[in-house]
This record gives structure tokens, C-alpha cells and sequence, in this order.
């Protein structure tokens, strides 16, 4: 049995990977990894691997319900995310269909992506994502918000600016109430598998709006920083959702810097 | 299409990242293999405060803070390494020693690395919680030093490497490391002279030898003990078992059979053939033990050592039972393991079987009983141990058996066996190697169980440490507390921390608009006041009675307001949720809460303003409640009262005020709600209880202090009010709280746990006990009386007490509504509000009834304080269940062990004039054995084992001392009917009817009571209470 985050954690502040609190795994990333997309992408953020493709915008299925009416204002945005059987520690075997947690993670991406998009410009269509996770340890639902940014940048599809996604959790009892006095409770950045199966977290992702126009003359360094997703399944006290945020938004700003630096790299190319 | 290999060479951060790769297997039997990354670091500190370079690259946490340093300056050394040293335990070190590195004489200064954590951790989780409660003290500064996440000292296993290699080496790669690091970055100034040596500390042979080719001090646990002062006592703490069975390995003497493998055992308990269930043994027996399962209504006997096979009471265990024709009436006779087996040699393993003759012998008798012309009668199943899920070993408290060290003891200090015999009669002498048996002799020590093998008659243990003397108050109070794990040590910094900054001079603000104001009602000018046993300090309760002018009554109960002043997981909550309840020993009292809360600011101390937490009832004169209402307030006591004193004013017709009268208004009332419950079908139990009047003169009778409970009209007062404000109480909490109330209950008992009683009165006295309700008991328990015999009532109750289950705490989800009906109290639902300051379970109700009345305290926060999970109340709630039990036993052993004490004194007095010790009383037999009975002397409240020696006859009634009466024994012979439970005893060979003495069960008779020591032979220098029979009573 391997040690667990709450016991050693307050005597070194090392977290069970050996990382500090505020640092995230490493992530590595690369774009137009399958050329027969419109877009594609590949994310790794530490063991937890995703491989993304877009397809489209292309003319809205007919006989699909929404491909009528609600495609007329604008594009529609499909989600299949798929896990694979391998991806985590038991081999699974999924008889077809999804199971709860990808269609889960299908639909909150789906929501995510279609108001963040600019899907106005293309009325009767539909944007398709294809998720497939190769391997999961943790952040999976983050991981795959980042993985799907990059394969839409490919794609060339318009948008605000990189929607970055990482989770944020609290070790300690984080059920009770903060005690101001004596209050030894610390919160982590970008969860591990283990780290999430022990501690309640939150997934937060974050929109800085790319200057354009008249605004990208006046250089401004205050980032216009939109929180854009946010979703919790564990339960925490509410008087520790404020640093968790905080913590998760400040993961966001790492992410975005990292995540432009792949953008442009393969733009230089 | 592109490579989606992982291109690590690009990016400089990645070079630190490897993995660590294990398999494990799952419950089902799964094998998985997992991948975890692992992220090297260098900013790691060594924790010395020597280093110059760590202190400024030591990362901070979230708050900003920097683990402080723990690695002292200046070592603590030994002769070999004078400028001092930071040791470097491995894992076996640890489990062999964890004894010494909790001694507060040595060992300070320890790296722990996380490699040997995380081992120790797999090989045994309570040395893991210790070593990780060493760690978070500060006084013995150990370091936990996770070497696997820096660089320098992260170690791959090699492809032929065994995992025990690996962790060898990154033991010797830290140790290497630190001398490195601390050599090249100490403060300059102290450089040369002090740099302390790093001291590997490892027992295996492989690895010390790879050291010292390596360069590193490495040396064996024994080794560095032998090097320290006062090696000799370190020396004994060291875990025998493991060189015991290198030594031993080749002899292969099995006695006991083997367990089952675990994979037979879960098969067997799924299938049914084998079942799980806690060990007890008999306290009368040592070689009966019994295992509740759920499969049977009754408990299964298990007999013998070869069936106990090496389970110790208290166990959890899997046991197989017996074929029919082995089922057995459990045991009529008392067998003591001193008496049997007092010739066992601790050496001599040689021609030891399991079953020793004697044991045998003891055994067989009951054979013949089960089979002869009790045949009819109930045998019952009989099992044996197959298996132990959890050994439950704690360490015990004893004393050496003086016969089993060797005669040569005195002079030298060679190694050698001795027993100790525990002060549990349940469990077995333990085994102890030590080299000062001379120096142990005489005291009470502290020992633990190392290991119990198949080649080994007895446990195998080593010594922790010396309480003190025999005897000697100190030590015979550390020993109870110890006994039953009762918290003793002073509260920690942390803990006084949490109270109040004002201290004594905390006062209830005098203006209304103060912020402690919010939220309660000014109760200042009603008459309140509080009723106790004398000399009381941590008064929990008030109460107060008022007319109103309606003609009802309005009567308050007034309760300590404690959650004022403990707010829910500070160090104080979380230290009282430990303790559970305060406990009361004759002289001493273990507190829950701190002294300054639990005697002055909690305290309802009269004349002065507290915080409370009133219950206020608007009654008719009959008592009938017409509304009950919940508010915290401001009371100002008038006065408070002994129960003599509240006594005494009431029955004072002179006395007219407004206090007494409202005094006797609550009388009244609380007798008719005393009817009430009566009629309700509430018991009356008894318990054989005394009480100790400790402000003793020296120069009066000892004995005089001791003195049973007198129950006084004002006793039944309090009681009454408290019980009903428990009642309503729980009934509010439930309502706001369906799921998370904290509640009581008495679990009403299986009607077969009376069958034993049912069927002595039947057979005795011919008297009918129906069980099937409260109320039929209580009715019937009210017939069993015998008018030669006033005392008998109270006996029977005593015996019936003993056959119920005990109450307990609970949460209100975890049982149906039905069941929560508290049976001794005859009521559908109960709770614990009315001592906060030394009951936990009070306090937790108390924040609960504040949330459920909408109270917001002086931060709006306490209506979530009362809000908790369900599975962390269900913790508590085993913990309190659990100190509670040990808070009673620990008071009745005090008390006992005071009334032995008392018996010794007024013994020594008597022996000086020259008059022969003991006293005489009466006593009433309680069990009937074949070999002797159990009288139970009311004057004292102690029940003692009376043997056939101890049978005054009128032949040798000159014969008082010990030794003479122990020659005796071979001339006794018993004739026991067990089932008239009688027992008649008589000389050898003498048929003269008058010479012999017959007792009976429930019989009254005259007991002579003594404090003896045992002189020689077995459990020599252990004092005990002696009970000679003298004859019938009158």
C-alpha cells in the first residue's frame, strides 16, 4: 500500500508524485497530429493522454433534430468521447455505446465548446469532436478541454481566444468548516488519479480574450481573464471554494502559456 | 502521420520526470500493474540546521509557510561518535525497535526516509501511525526525508535487484548524501569541528557489510544500543521474536497447529463452515474462552490451549466448530493459570507439550461432567481457532514472576527468561528475555507482545518500561490508567492554546449589546441552583422552579454552556473527541476538557454569571408538561448543594425562602415523574457499588472511608430532572436531525442470556422472573425478595444487571426508529445533554440542539457547527462507546484497588497490637463451582473467589496465614451438585456431617476479609483481597 496525500502531505508539502502544491504535471502537447481531420491534436498531462480530432464545419446531418431549427442561427458542436479500455488499471471491455463518465465528459464539453465558439459563422453546420483517451490519471475532463482547444485552433474554427482547463482540489478535512485560527489546510493544483480519489476537487476552465482590432494597439498586460467552466462533483465546505478557484484559475495561466507555445511552434514550422 | 512518442530531449523540465512502475494485486485476486509518475526535485531541504544552502531554496506552501528546520545543531553523540550524529534508521530497525525510538533517553535527531515509511507502512499499519506521530512531535526531532523525489537520492532498482535491495541502497544513497551535503555546506564557522556523523542503523548482515565498502557508518540496531548509557534497560526493548526464530528455526518444535491460509479461511466464513467473531475469556477460567457468532444464539465454547490455539482475549479470530460429540457444559470449576502451571520453567522449551498434565487433568473432569449425570442437561458447541484476523495485542500491564527468574539473579546481568504475568487475568504469562530481572522484581512494568509462534508455549514479548513499585500509588495508578487506555498525559500546548485568553478572569460581559449576549435570554434573577455529591468541581447542572400565575409551574434545567467555549475540530474539540469523557479514580480525575474550562468557566459556580443551556418545562402541579422550550442563557447560581445539604434544608421546616421552596416544588415533581417512569416499566438497577471518602485521617480506621452509596431523596431529584431533559432533548434533535442525532440506546437483551438466572431462582428460591418486556421484569424483579435476607433484592438485581447488554451511543440513521428505545429507562428515546463538561457525547447534542433552535452564536456559525457527516459521528460514536466502557471499568478498579489498600492498613494496625488481621462481614455467594464459589461482601463492593482451602472448618479455624491454610488443600474434598447449586465442603475421609460447611447459591455467609501477600511460591509479592468463609450467616 502506498502513501496517501493526507498523511504525508502536511509533514513535507510534497505531494505524492513529488510535486508542490502549486506545480502541474508535465505537459506536452503537439497539433495536426492526424492530417485526415480538419483539425487534430495530442495532449499529455502527466500519465493522463488524449488524442483529439475535428471535423467540420460541414453541412448539418438531415433528419438530425437539431440540424433544422436550432443549426439556423449558427453551428452545431457534437462531442463522442470515447475511453479507451486500456486507458486505465483495469482493462475494461466497453460493449459499444458510452459509458456514464464519457458521456458525462461528452456533454459538458459539448456545452463548453458550443458557447465558446464563434459558431455564428456557420449557420446549417456542424463542428464534430472526437475525444479518445489513451490513458487516464486524473484531470481527465480538463485534459480533454485543453486537448479540444488545440484541435479546433487547427482546425481554423474562430474563437475568443484558448479555452484552458485544470482542476484544482483541498487536501485535508475540507468537508468542515475553515477554522481562521488554526487552519492547516492546503490546496493542489492539476490532481493525479490517486489525488482525486482521495480529495474533492473542481475543474475550472478559463478564457482570456485575444485582442483584436482597435485593442490590440493598446498594449494592455492586464489579462481579461473570463472563467468560462466550472463544474464539482465532490462535496467541500463552501468556505474553501474561493482558494480553490483561485488556485485553479492561476493552473489556467500555465496551461494557456504552455498551450500558445505549442500553437506557435507549429505555426513557425 | 507523426510520432506520438512522448519527445522528451526538447523539453528541460522532462529530464526530472521517471516513473515508478508496481504491481499489485487487487481483494478479487486481480493483478495490476501501475504507473505513477515521479517528479525529482533538488529543493528538498536536509532539515539540518547546520546547512547554509537549504534554508534559502526550501519551497514554501500554500500559506506562505516554510516547514521549519528540525535537525539539531548540535547531536546528542555517543562515545563512538563524539561530535554527535543523525541517525538513519531502515525498516527493520524500526520494527524491531519502535520501543526505543519512542524512549525519551536516546535516539533523537532521526532521519526517516520516505522509502522505510512507506515499508513500514506494508508491514504493519500501528507502527506506521507511531512513527508517524514521532514525526509530528517536536521534541525528538525526526525528520521525514522523502529521498525518493530529489535527485541525488532517488535510486532505480536495477533489473536483478530484489525490492529489499533497491531499499537497502537507497538507504546507503541518503546516508552517502547527507554526509556530502553536510560537509560542503555547513556554516563555515563550525565546519571543521562539528559536522556530526551520518549512522546508518540497519540489521541486515548484506547491507552493513556493503557499507562499510562503501564507506558509511552503518551499524545493527543491538550494536549501537550496547553504546549507549543505560544500555542494559534499552537493551530489553528490542522486538524478541524475530532473533528468537533465526535462533529456534532449526528445532522445529510445533506445539500449537497451524492456521488455515487466509485464501481457506475467507472461503470457509463465505461458505459458513467457519465462523468470525471476537475472542473472550473467562475471567473465572483461564483456559475457557467463548466466541460470539451470529450464526448461534449462544456464545461457542472454546477449551483448552490446544483449541484456544495462541488467540489471547480480545482477538478477532476464525474458528471451526466441533463435532456434536464434543460439545461441553461450560466450566463449574475456577482455574487460575498461576496455580496450574506455576512449576513452568521459562527456559526449558524442551519437554514442553502444549497440554501440560496438570492442564490436562483440569480439562478432563469437565469431560466427565458433560457426559455424566448432568448428561441431560445443555451441552454446549464447543469450537477451536483456526485462524486470526486481527490480533488485537495491546501492551499489558504486570510483573515478573518472581519463581521464574533463576536464583542467580541477584549479581548478574546475564540474559535470561522470565515471565510476567499480566495483570489481566485473561491473558497469558508473557514470555520476556532481559538481562535486570534483579532491577524488575517488585515492579509494575509495562511489557508488549512481540509474537506468538507454533514452537512457543507462551507469548513472546519485551519490556517497555518500569511504572513504578508495587504497590506504590503511583505506579498502581499508572498501571489502571494504562490498563485501560485512558489518556492521562497533560494536555498539550495546542490544546490550552484554544482557551480563552482571559484565563480565570473570563467574565460574562456585563453589557447586553456585547456580542456573547446574541442570542440568549438574561435568566439572572431566577433562583437556580445546583445539587452534587460533595466537593464537586465541575458542576454540569442547575435546576429552578417558579410558579406561574396560571397556577402551572415553570421548572428549568440550567446545563454548562461548553460548546461556547469549544468550537467544532480546534485541537481542544478534537483532543475531547479522544478522551470521550472524563474519568473518576478515587483520588484523581482525568479530565476531558482542561481545568480551567471544566472547573471555573464552565463550571455553574454559585454567586457568579455563567453562559448556560436552559431546557425550560411549563408544568401543571401534576406534573404534566405542558411546553418545553430550548435557550441558551445567563445564569447566576444561588447556591450549591451537597446532596446531605439540599437534603437537610428541605426537611427543615423552618426554612421558608424562596429557594428551598422552590426546592421542594422540584421534589414533588420529580417524584411523580419518578412514578411516571416507574409505571412506564423503567428498572431499577442495582450495581454493587461503594464510594471512597478520600479526605481520610491518618489516625481513624482506614476502612471507615469506604462506604456504600446512600441514596438520598435529592439523588432521585437530580436524576429525575436530567433524565427528563436527556428525553426532550432527544426528541428535538431527532425531529431537526432524522439521519445525524447523536442518540442513546439499551438494547433490549435476548431473553437467553437470562435463562442461567431464570433457572437458579427457579431451582433456589422458587421465585419466577419474566423478561419479556421491561415491565415484566421490573414487576418481577420487585417480587424477588426474602425476608430473612434483605439483601437478596439487590443481589438479584445485581445478577440481572449482568445478564442485560450495555447502552449505547449511536446515530440516529443507523438504526430503525423502533430500536431506539433505551430499556433500562423504559423510554422510546434518549440522549446525553447533561454533562457537557465531561461527556463528549453532551457536547456534540449540545451543538446540535443550538442548530436545531436556530442559535447563531457571536459569529452566526453555530447552526453549522451541529451539522456533521454521518460516518464521522459513526467514528465518534465507536470511540465514545469504547472510553466510556473503559471509564467504568478503570473507576471500578480503583475503587477496588483502594478497598485492598484500606484492608492492608487497617491489617498492618491490627498485626502491631497484636490482634489477627481481617474483618468480618457478611457475604452472600454469587456462583457456585465445583472447586470453590464467588461471595460478593456488600460492605465493600467486591466480589472475590473463595477456594476450598479457604473454607473455615471448625477443625483448623485456628489456622490463619497463608502458607498454613495452602497445606490444606490436599486434605479437601468438594461435593458439588451443580444443579442445586450447592457445594458441600469437608476433610478428606471425615463423613462427620457437623465437620464439614455446605454453602448454597444466594446464601448469606459470614466472611472473614483480609489484604494477603503471597509469600513464595507462585505470583510471590502479588497482594490480593482474601475471603475465608467462616459459616453460614444468621
Amino acid at each position: 500500500m502506498p502513501l496517501d496525500t493526507s498523511t504525508t502531505y502536511p509533514l513535507t508539502k510534497l505531494r505524492l508524485d513529488g510535486r508542490r502544491w502549486n506545480e502541474l504535471r508535465l505537459l506536452q502537447a503537439q497539433i495536426s497530429t492526424n492530417p485526415a481531420s480538419s483539425g487534430s491534436s495530442y495532449l499529455a498531462m502527466g500519465n493522463t493522454a488524449i488524442i483529439c480530432s475535428v471535423h467540420g464545419p460541414a453541412e448539418g446531418r438531415r433528419g438530425d433534430a437539431s440540424g433544422g431549427s436550432a443549426g439556423s442561427s449558427g453551428a452545431v458542436v457534437e462531442v463522442d468521447v470515447n475511453v479507451a479500455g486500456f486507458a486505465g488499471v483495469d482493462r475494461k471491455r466497453r460493449a459499444g455505446g458510452s459509458d456514464k463518465q464519457s458521456s458525462r465528459i461528452g456533454t459538458i464539453l459539448r456545452s463548453a465548446f458550443q458557447s465558446h465558439l464563434h459558431t455564428y459563422l456557420y449557420p446549417h453546420s456542424t463542428i464534430s469532436i472526437h475525444v479518445s483517451v489513451l490513458s487516464a490519471d486524473g484531470s481527465l475532463l480538463a485534459a480533454a478541454v485543453n486537448a479540444c482547444t488545440l484541435a479546433l485552433v487547427d482546425a481554423g474554427i474562430p474563437m475568443p481566444g484558448l479555452l484552458c482547463a485544470c482542476t484544482a482540489g483541498m487536501s485535508g478535512s475540507a468537508s468542515t468548516p475553515r477554522d481562521p485560527t488554526n487552519d492547516f489546510l492546503d490546496p493542489l493544483l492539476d490532481l493525479s488519479l490517486p489525488e482525486e480519489q482521495e480529495l474533492p476537487f473542481l475543474t475550472v476552465g478559463t478564457t482570456t480574450t485575444v485582442p483584436v482590432g482597435e485593442a490590440a494597439m493598446i498594449h494592455d498586460d492586464e489579462d481579461e481573464m473570463k472563467v468560462s467552466m466550472l463544474t464539482m462533483d465532490s462535496k467541500v465546505h463552501c468556505s474553501y471554494v474561493e482558494t480553490m478557484l483561485a488556485v485553479g484559475i492561476d493552473g489556467c495561466k500555465q496551461i494557456r502559456e504552455i498551450l500558445e507555445g505549442v500553437i506557435k511552434k507549429s505555426a513557425r514550422r | 502521420m507523426k510520432s506520438l512518442r512522448r519527445d522528451l530531449s526538447s523539453n528541460p523540465q522532462a529530464q526530472n520526470v521517471t516513473s515508478k512502475i508496481f504491481v499489485r494485486s487487487t481483494k478479487s485476486g486481480k493483478v495490476q500493474k501501475i504507473v505513477r509518475e515521479l517528479y525529482l526535485r533538488q529543493d528538498i531541504p536536509c532539515s539540518s540546521k547546520l546547512c547554509s544552502v537549504c534554508p534559502s531554496v526550501a519551497p514554501a506552501d500554500a500559506n506562505g509557510n516554510i516547514t521549519p528546520f528540525v535537525l539539531s545543531e548540535q547531536p546528542a553523540g555517543t562515545k563512538a561518535f563524539p561530535r554527535g550524529h543523525y541517525l538513519v534508521p531502515d525498516t527493520n530497525a524500526l520494527l524491531n525497535g519502535m520501543d526505543l525510538f519512542e524512549h525519551t533517553g536516546a535516539f533523537y535527531d532521526v532521519i526517516i526516509l520516505q522509502t522505510v515509511l512507506e515499508e513500514l507502512r506494508n508491514q504493519s499499519l500501528p507502527l506506521y501511525n507511531r512513527l508517524l506521530s514521532l514525526i509530528k512531535t517536536d521534541e525528538k526531532r525526526f525528520y521525514l526525508f522523502f529521498n525518493e523525489f530529489r535527485l541525488e537520492t532517488h535510486v532505480r532498482r536495477g533489473p536483478d535487484e530484489s525490492i529489499n535491495d533497491r531499499n537497502d541502497r537507497a538507504v546507503r544513497a541518503v546516508a552517502k548524501w547527507y554526509m556530502g551535503h553536510l560537509l560542503s555546506t555547513a556554516k563555515k564557522s563550525k565546519k571543521e569541528r562539528s559536522i556530526p556523523a551520518i549512522v546508518v542503523i540497519t540489521d541486515d548482515k548484506e547491507n552493513l557489510r556493503k557499507s562499510k565498502e562503501e564507506n558509511i557508518t552503518a551499524l545493527s540496531l543491538t550494536d549501537y544500543v550496547s553504546g549507549l548509557e543505560d544500555s542494559d534497560r534499552l537493551l530489553d526493548m528490542i522486538n524478541e521474536s524475530r532473533e528468537a526464530r533465526e535462533a529456534k528455526g532449526a528445532r522445529g518444535e510445533l506445539f500449537y497447529p497451524e492456521y488455515y491460509t487466509m485464501s481457506k479461511l475467507q472461503t470457509g466464513l463465505r461458505a459458513g463452515t467457519l465462523h468470525q467473531g471476537v475472542f473472550n475469556v473467562s475471567p473465572y477460567n483461564y483456559l475457557e474462552g467463548s466466541v460470539n457468532v451470529p450464526a448461534f444464539d449462544k456464545p461457542l465454547l472454546i477449551l483448552g490451549r490446544d483449541n484456544s490455539n495462541r488467540a489471547i482475549s480480545g482477538d478477532v479470530v476464525v474458528i471451526e466448530v466441533l463435532p456434536k460429540d464434543q460439545w461441553k457444559t461450560p466450566s463449574t470449576k475456577l482455574v487460575d493459570e498461576e496455580a496450574v502451571t506455576k512449576n513452568d520453567n521459562p527456559d526449558a522449551e524442551d519437554n514442553e507439550a502444549v497440554v501440560t498434565e496438570r492442564e490436562r487433568k483440569a480439562l478432563q473432569e469437565e469431560v466427565k461432567k458433560a457426559h455424566g449425570k448432568n448428561s441431560e442437561g445443555r451441552p454446549q458447541p464447543t469450537a477451536k481457532v483456526v485462524g486470526v484476523m486481527k490480533r488485537n495485542w495491546r501492551q499489558y500491564v504486570g510483573h515478573v514472576d518472581s519463581s521464574s527468574a533463576g536464583s542467580q539473579t541477584s549479581s548478574s546481568r546475564r540474559q535470561q527468561n522470565v515471565f510476567v504475568l499480566p495483570m489481566d487475568k485473561r491473558v497469558p504469562k508473557i514470555r520476556l528475555r532481559t538481562r535486570q530481572a534483579a532491577d524488575l522484581m517488585g515492579q509494575r512494568i509495562l511489557v508488549t507482545i512481540d509474537a506468538w509462534d507454533r514452537d512457543s508455549r507462551y507469548p513472546t514479548g519485551h519490556f517497555i518500561r518500569s511504572l513504578g513499585e508495587l504497590e506504590t500509588k503511583g505506579a498502581e495508578t499508572e498501571a489502571l490508567l494504562l490498563e485501560y487506555d485512558v489518556q492521562y498525559k497533560p494536555f498539550p500546548k495546542a490544546v490550552l492554546d484554544c482557551l480563552p485568553a482571559e484565563g480565570h478572569d473570563w467574565r460574562v460581559p456585563a453589557s447586553k449589546d456585547d456580542i456573547g449576549w446574541k442570542g440568549r435570554r438574561d435568566l439572572r434573577d431566577l433562583l437556580i441552583c445546583s445539587i452534587d455529591p460533595p466537593g464537586c468541581q465541575d458542576i454540569d447542572d442547575a435546576l429552578h422552579a417558579r410558579p406561574l400565575p396560571n397556577g402551572n409551574f415553570e421548572v428549568g434545567v440550567h446545563i454548562a454552556d461548553v460548546s461556547h467555549f469549544v468550537k467544532p475540530n480546534n485541537a481542544m474539540d478534537l483532543e475531547a473527541s479522544q478522551r470521550g469523557t472524563t474519568v473518576y479514580l478515587v483520588d484523581k480525575r482525568i479530565d476531558m476538557l482542561p481545568h480551567l474550562l471544566g472547573t471555573d468557566l464552565c463550571s455553574l459556580k454559585p454567586y457568579v454569571e455563567r453562559y448556560a443551556f436552559s431546557v425550560l418545562w411549563e408544568m401543571t402541579p401534576n406534573a404534566e408538561v405542558v411546553s418545553a422550550d430550548f435557550t441558551k442563557s445567563v445564569i447566576r447560581s444561588r447556591e450549591a448543594f451537597s446532596y446531605e445539604k439540599a437534603q437537610k434544608r428541605i426537611d427543615d421546616p423552618k426554612q421558608t425562602d424562596e429557594l428551598t421552596e422552590s426546592m421542594r416544588t422540584l421534589l414533588r415533581f420529580s417524584k411523580i415523574l419518578r412514578q411516571k417512569r416507574m409505571d412506564a416499566g423503567a428498572l431499577n438497577l442495582a450495581s454493587p457499588e461503594v464510594r471512597i471518602e478520600a479526605d481520610n485521617d491518618e489516625v481513624g480506621d482506614p476502612l471507615a472511608d469506604v462506604k456504600t452509596k446512600a441514596m438520598l431523596e435529592t439523588n432521585s431529584l437530580v436524576e429525575e430532572f436530567m433524565l427528563h431533559a436527556n428525553i426532550t432533548v432527544a426528541t428535538k434533535i431527532y425531529s431537526t436531525f432524522s439521519q445525524t442525532a447523536m442518540l442513546r440506546r439499551h438494547a433490549t437483551p435476548p431473553p437467553q442470556n437470562f435463562e442461567e438466572l431464570i433457572n437458579q431462582l427457579t431451582k433456589k428460591r422458587d421465585l419466577r422472573l419474566d423478561v419479556s418486556s421491561s415491565r415484566a421484569l421490573a414487576d418481577s424483579l420487585d417480587r424477588c425478595v426474602d425476608a430473612q435476607n434483605p439483601f437478596f433484592n439487590t443481589l438479584v438485581r445485581i445478577l440481572a444487571t449482568r445478564c442485560m447488554t450495555s447502552a449505547e451511543y449511536f446515530v440516529a440513521g443507523a438504526h430503525a426508529e423502533s430500536e431506539f428505545r433505551h430499556y433500562g429507562l423504559a423510554s422510546p428515546i434518549y440522549t446525553h445533554f447533561t454533562s457537557p463538561i465531561r461527556r463528549y457525547a453532551d457536547l456534540l447534542v449540545h451543538r446540535q440542539l443550538a442548530s436545531a433552535i436556530g442559535y447563531e452564536g457571536e459569529d452566526g456559525r453555530a447552526v453549522v457547527e451541529g451539522v456533521m457527516t454521518r460516518n464521522r459521528l459513526e467514528d465518534i460514536c465507536r470511540n465514545i462507546n469504547y472510553r466510556h466502557r473503559n471509564a467504568q471499568f478503570a473507576g471500578r478498579a480503583s475503587i477496588e484497588y483502594y478497598v485492598g489498600q484500606a484492608l492492608k492498613a487497617r491489617g498492618e494496625k491490627m498485626a502491631a497490637d497484636g490482634v489477627d488481621g481481617g474483618i468480618e462481614e457478611e457475604g452472600y455467594v454469587m456462583r457456585v463451582f465445583e472447586n470453590g464459589v464467588v461471595v460478593f461482601v456488600p460492605r465493600f463492593g467486591i466480589e472475590g473467589v473463595v477456594r476450598l482451602e479457604d473454607f473455615v472448618l471448625p477443625k483448623d479455624a485456628a489456622l490463619r496465614t497463608v502458607a498454613e491454610r495452602r497445606e490444606l488443600v490436599v486434605r479437601r474434598q468438594s461435593d458439588f451438585d451443580s444443579e442445586e447449586y450447592t457445594l458441600r465442603v469437608s476433610d478428606k475421609g471425615d463423613a462427620d456431617q457437623a465437620h464439614g460447611v455446605s454453602v448454597e447459591l444466594f446464601q448469606k455467609v459470614n466472611v472473614n476479609v483480609s489484604s494477603v501477600k503471597e509469600e513464595g511460591g507462585r505470583g510471590a509479592g502479588k497482594r490480593r483481597v482474601r475471603i475465608l468463609i467462616l459459616g453460614q450467616g444468621a
